[in-house]
């Protein structure tokens, strides 16, 4: 297979950690740009300690969680609190394009690399600052995780049970949500920058992207001033529209499809599939209990095939497990298969788009902490191995 | 923030927009990138625009709130695909365009003249974005998804909501969120591509693959312990290690705080002292449990059982006694990532997005209305939204007549046979 070459002489000096700065990233490492992670094992990138770890080891060169968002990427580890770590960390700048971060606005600021900094070093570059809530204002040095951002976006207002309290969706989800907002962004800018030769500075407040992933809620709150609620599973205009159990499949008895109607025939259909003609007729609640009793009985992935052949917008509530038996994924090639050195054979996720002439390409598995700091340091750079050998022993690299 | 006419980066740009709701935030997004989107619809108006809520609660194909969201920063032009007339006049506007977006389901794209090899040899300059269910080939290709089906067969359903009790969906409607978003991230991609070759490609965009793209740990949980992360309620799951609640109720409202609000982590020393200093901490102040909680020098898996019941006990009593606001200032004083869970009124009432000038007020024919504004703050190029949604056929003459040299007694004529 050709390596994905869209983004090739494209240097990337990756500073971001955790979800949304190395998703950013991973974009442009699998279309083929070098990406460089910049980090240390004296404050270590967090995701390199949290699990899942390879053979339940913790370490730092184990973690399946770290592994999946940094494929086809390099790594340098470089202490920036050390005397000639900032010194150091602009001279790998000074051969990039891009920069990514996504601290709170004090720690750039206290290294002297904000963007006017950094563009003393390299006039056109892009430079692209991810804080939870901007790079200004009251909250800029407030913290955060994804969890915490879906609830202060407005997301987990609206994913809830009906009437309870607002816990959001079951994963940090605007580390999922808001990295394909700042890679447009930062796409825009590259082009920008190939047409003019203009590099720019970004500032990316990821609340301020989360909340365009609210749909009506705002306006329907500054136009008709309705606090939207949260509907469980369900569709303000839809029903049936919900996830409904299904029978046990072995000892899993927590199987459940979404079945979603929107239209008069659809309806007609799902009655058609369940042998009850007269659910057409019956009241929006009452079906609801007939469809949960029937699906009960029913193996979910059979009843999904044949209400998709019905015309039924259907499907089984996969797990992770399921994902990766999915025949459409599999046609898709949605899992990579890597070797990492210390963690073995692994699944990586690939984008999710396929471009037709230049797909993506996982070129390698995440990179070991340092694992390129020779030829960062030597062959970017330009370090002689006095030099090199010199920041080594000093702790420059630690 | 005030309509600025700034262009953003990709003004000298033009996309075709052919979507449903499955994808109108894709051409949303460029629009706000700068490019001139023009929304096609069929005459009439199209479907979406009965999408509600509507303004006022009336229904009108001009008054969908839904419409006003995905499709300001579009111009509007009225088209009739499914004549010999209107296909001719779009093969005309594509000529004219960078971009193209559909969401024309898979077995009706090639009586659309949208199948990929006849775009591709009419114009192999365009960049083609198809935003599909499942994608545009493979075994599901003609199946049917809304957004919960997407988020169920995408897998992100099944880590929301709690034990026992029916998964939620992700809302409001993130799979069609992330299908769009997604969608413009590799639209892009092909864009720099054709910087440098002059050509175009074709961009397949699936809504189940977007969603599977947002599993948090969950994929690699799975290859690599053999275990499905579940539907934690309210809490969270990482690696299969299942951590305590992390909505709380205050005084006024929720907070969120993970790990056991930071008693367990790295902030744990921090956190104990906080409410200690409130007379709070129970015993969470002895050696004993600073040793359980304190994760500076370990790995991060959080305690379980009677352990974590006790800590969220503790944290139970402690926010229902303070404001939010207290509690999150108060929490990120001590560099711990404490949020207020924000209702719609909370978010245009917030400060923090006062202060950086994020609303927008759009001009509509009646009055004012505020919108949420940029979603990055790029330096040189500054996006914005410049204008509010489209009319039905409102730039029908710029479009037919400006872009495509018709006269306006050609337009009318166009307009007469119902091509557009």
């Amino acid at each position: 297979m050709a390596i994905s070459t869209v983004f090739e002489g494209i240097r990337v000096a990756d500073f971001a950690w955790v979800g949304v700065g190395p998703l950013v990233s991973k974009y442009l490492a699998d279309h083929g740009a070098e990406v460089i992670r910049i980090e240390s094992s004296v404050r270590p990138e967090p995701l390199r300690r949290a699990p899942p770890f390879a053979n339940d080891e913790p370490g730092l060169d184990n973690s399946g969680y770290y592994a999946d968002f940094n494929s086809s990427k390099q790594c340098v580890s470089l202490n920036l609190q050390h005397p000639d770590g900032v010194r150091i960390a602009k001279r790998i700048v000074e051969h990039c394009d891009i920069v990514t971060e996504s601290f709170t606005p004090k720690a750039m600021r206290a290294w002297g690399m904000t963007y006017e900094d950094l563009y003393e070093v390299r006039p056109d570059l892009i430079m692209i600052s991810m804080p939870m809530y901007g790079l200004t204002g009251p909250w800029s040095m407030w913290q955060g995780y994804g969890h915490v951002l879906q609830a202060a976006a407005g997301i987990s207002h609206l994913t809830a049970y009906p009437g309870e309290e607002p816990i959001g969706t079951g994963v940090a989800y605007t580390d999922f949500l808001v990295p394909h907002f700042a890679a447009s962004a930062l796409l825009a800018a590259l082009d920008h920058r190939h047409r003019t030769g203009e590099g720019q500075n970004i500032d990316f407040g990821q609340m301020e992207a989360a909340i365009h992933a609210t749909e009506t809620m705002v306006l329907d709150y500054t136009v008709n001033g309705r606090e939207q609620q949260p509907l469980g599973a369900g569709h303000p205009d839809y029903r049936p529209y919900g996830t409904y159990q299904c029978a046990a499949r072995g000892e899993d008895d927590d199987r459940w499809i979404a079945i979603t109607v929107t239209s008069e025939a659809e309806l007609a259909s799902l009655a058609d599939v369940a042998g009850q003609p007269s659910w057409t007729s019956l009241e929006a609640d009452a079906l609801d209990s007939e469809i949960a009793s029937w699906t009960r009985t029913q193996q979910g992935e059979e009843l999904m095939q044949q209400l998709q052949s019905a015309g039924v917008p259907a499907g089984v509530v996969q797990t992770p497990e399921d994902l990766r038996g999915d025949p459409q994924l599999a046609h898709r090639g949605h899992f990579w298969m890597l070797d990492h050195p210390t963690m073995g054979h692994r699944a990586y996720d690939g984008p999710s788009f396929r471009l037709s002439e230049t797909p993506a390409e996982l070129t390698k598995a995440a990179p070991l902490l340092g694992e390129d700091n020779e030829y960062v340091y030597k062959d970017i750079v330009g370090m002689s191995d006095d030099e090199y050998v010199e920041h080594l022993v000093s702790g420059a690299f630690d | 923030m005030t309509t600025q006419a700034a262009a953003g980066p990709l003004a000298p740009f033009r996309v075709i927009d052919l979507t449903n709701e499955l994808g109108q935030l894709a051409g949303r997004m460029l629009g706000d990138l700068g490019a001139e989107v023009i929304k096609v619809e069929q005459p009439g108006g199209d479907e979406s625009r009965f999408i509600g809520p509507f303004r006022g609660d009336v229904v009108d194909p001009e008054y969908s709130l839904h419409w006003w969201t995905f499709n300001a920063n579009k111009l509007g032009a009225t088209l009739d695909l499914t004549t010999t007339g209107g296909q001719e006049l779009f093969t005309r506007l594509l000529d004219s365009a960078d971009f193209l977006i559909e969401t024309c389901p898979p077995d009706a794209a090639a009586a659309l003249g949208l199948g990929v090899e006849t775009v591709r040899s009419s114009h192999p300059r365009l960049v083609h974005t198809s935003i599909t269910p499942f994608g545009r080939e493979g075994p599901y290709a003609n199946w049917k998804a809304t957004d919960l089906v997407g988020t169920a067969m995408g897998g992100l359903s099944s880590l929301c909501g709690a034990p026992g009790r029916p998964p939620i969906r992700p809302t409001a409607s993130q799979g069609f969120t992330q299908a769009s978003a997604q969608a413009v991230v590799g639209t892009l991609i092909a864009h720099y591509q054709r910087t440098k070759t002059g050509r175009g490609q074709h961009v397949d965009q699936s809504m189940q693959e977007a969603v599977t793209f947002t599993h948090d740990n969950a994929s690699p949980t799975w290859d690599i312990r053999g275990i499905n992360n579940g539907r934690p309620g309210n809490g969270r799951e990482i690696g299969g290690y299942k951590s305590g609640q992390y909505v709380y109720e205050a005084a006024d409202g929720y907070v969120a705080a993970l790990s056991y609000g930071g008693l367990f982590g790295l902030t744990a020393r921090q956190t104990i002292e906080w409410l200690d200093h409130h007379g709070l901490a129970g015993d969470l102040t002895s050696d004993e449990w600073l040793a359980k909680l304190d994760a500076t020098q370990g790995i991060l898996i959080p305690p379980t059982g009677e352990d974590g019941d006790h800590l969220n006990d503790v944290l139970v009593a402690f926010c229902k006694r303070f404001t939010r606001a207290q509690l999150v200032s108060e929490a990120q004083q001590i560099r711990n990532g404490w949020g207020i869970v924000h209702t719609p009124s909370d978010l245009l009432e917030n400060e923090h997005l006062a202060a950086r000038d994020y609303w927008t007020e759009v001009e509509h024919e009646e009055a004012h209305v505020t919108y949420p504004g940029p979603w990055a703050r790029l330096s040189k190029t500054p996006i914005s939204i410049r204008h509010r949604a489209p009319r039905i056929g409102e730039h029908n003459f710029y479009v037919y007549g400006n872009l495509l040299g018709f006269s306006d007694d050609e337009i009318m004529q166009l307009s007469d046979e119902g091509a557009i």
